[in-house]
């Protein structure tokens, strides 16, 4: 019976482990961008267009991203990274062409979610930098959203 | 009690101290851009609406002056469908701004055959339905959420059978309409403001970087609109200077001369 109990054990913990493995191989940059949408969800009640068109990809712990975007004066944005990593770490910052911060203070980080806030004061060409912070997978999906009013 | 006070505000000084200074650990306040090597290629070129949106901030617009429901010519070459049908996106946005419902009504018809023609039709016709049922029911905001959706849908579409170039020429054709209408706007009243929307530099070179690897496209109104980039860029490119009445003017001529380029047959 003890056995029994220890295989039934054994063979628990290592479905587990293939289920949890697959699911690792499964999951994609659109698993991602639906945490980013769930980030963008608050926002959108408050009259921000989240647009349909997204960025995304893998990165490793501790590596960035640039991705360069117009923005407008007059418009404000905000733009959300997620990934479906439970116990990773991102995070978002913009800047402007000439390289200085530029988001407002508002913009935030919490675990698998970040936001960037930006009210343009001029209009241009923009530097939006994701980072993949902290990750237990070797390479993280990321997803940026973004979205105006 | 004072000291206690005093006490607390020394802590909470202390506490906000210490969440400003991890959030500028994670974000240094400056960057050397020139060492940004890793940028990703792909670039989300912003919809019309998105200018339209600032351009509206700046003052009362007549939306209804700038839209063309017109059916237009029907055309073969893939590339000249392309175009097309990213400017009549763009005239979709237009619409919705002057809440004109029956010419959305008409450019939803229009996506749809222009999405057929270029062999993405399945993927936008409930994109286009939804867009004719929210305009009958005046839901703007639902008619512009469709209409990116049809955009995003089509060039995923184009994605996924490697016509990228095809999906960059719809980005294109809406692009020049929205730099059209934008400088038609601030043409007639113009303010710094309003041109300095023009701003879009790094977009035009995008462009043009596209255009180039597009030798395949050999159409007259594919190597005019490169030429017409090449006219356009020195008049937005001015760094932090200001964009003048006169290149707006110019910009429009050039804009609006391609416009008709890409809605006439050759």
């Amino acid at each position: 019976m003890d056995r029994l109990a220890k295989v039934l054990f054994r063979s628990s913990v290592l479905l587990a482990a293939v289920i949890g493995m697959q699911r690792a191989a499964c999951a994609s940059v659109d698993d991602a961008q639906s945490f980013a949408l769930q980030a963008a969800e608050p926002y959108v009640k408050q009259g921000f267009q989240v647009r349909e068109d997204y960025w995304g990809g893998d990165l490793a712990s501790g590596e960035k991203k640039a991705v360069r975007q117009q923005l407008f004066k007059g418009n404000e944005y905000w733009f959300w990274l997620g990934t479906e990593v439970d116990q990773a770490k991102v995070s978002v910052h913009i800047y402007n062409s000439d390289g200085k911060l530029a988001e407002q203070p508002d913009s935030w980080a919490k675990g698998q979610l970040a936001a960037a806030h930006i009210i343009p004061k001029t209009t241009g060409s923009y530097f939006i930098i994701v980072s993949v912070e902290e990750s237990p997978a070797p390479r993280t999906h990321w997803a940026l959203a973004y979205g105006f009013r | 009690m004072i000291l206690f006070a005093k006490d607390l505000k020394l802590i909470v000084a202390g506490v906000c101290g210490v969440a400003l200074c991890a959030h500028g650990a994670q974000a240094p306040q400056r960057i050397n851009i020139n060492q940004l090597s890793t940028t990703v290629e792909d670039v989300v070129v912003p919809l019309p609406n998105e200018i339209f949106g600032a351009l509206n901030k700046l003052g009362a617009v007549n939306w209804k002056e700038h839209v063309r429901s017109d059916k237009g010519p029907n055309f073969t070459e893939r590339p000249r469908i392309a175009l097309l049908l990213g400017a009549v996106i763009a005239d979709g946005f237009i619409a919705v701004q002057a809440e004109d419902a029956s010419a959305v009504k008409d450019i939803g018809q229009r996506v749809m055959a222009l999405a057929k023609g270029i062999g993405v039709g399945n993927s936008i016709t409930p994109h286009a339905k939804a867009i004719i049922e929210a305009a009958d029911k005046r839901n703007w905001e639902n008619v512009r959420q469709e209409l990116d959706r049809t955009q995003n849908s089509v060039q995923q579409a184009m994605n996924e059978v490697h016509d990228e170039k095809l999906s960059q020429l719809v980005s294109l054709g809406g692009w020049l309409r929205g730099a059209e209408v934008l400088t038609s706007v601030v043409k007639q009243h113009f303010s710094t403001d309003g041109a300095e929307l023009l701003h879009q530099p790094y977009l035009l070179s995008y462009f043009q970087t596209r255009l180039k690897a597009m030798p395949e496209f050999n159409l007259p109104i594919i190597h005019q609109i490169q030429d017409a980039l090449v006219e356009v860029k020195p008049l937005i490119d001015v760094g932090n200077a200001q964009i003048p009445a006169e290149s707006v003017k110019k910009v429009n001529e050039i804009t609006t001369r391609l416009g008709n380029g890409i809605v006439t047959r050759d």
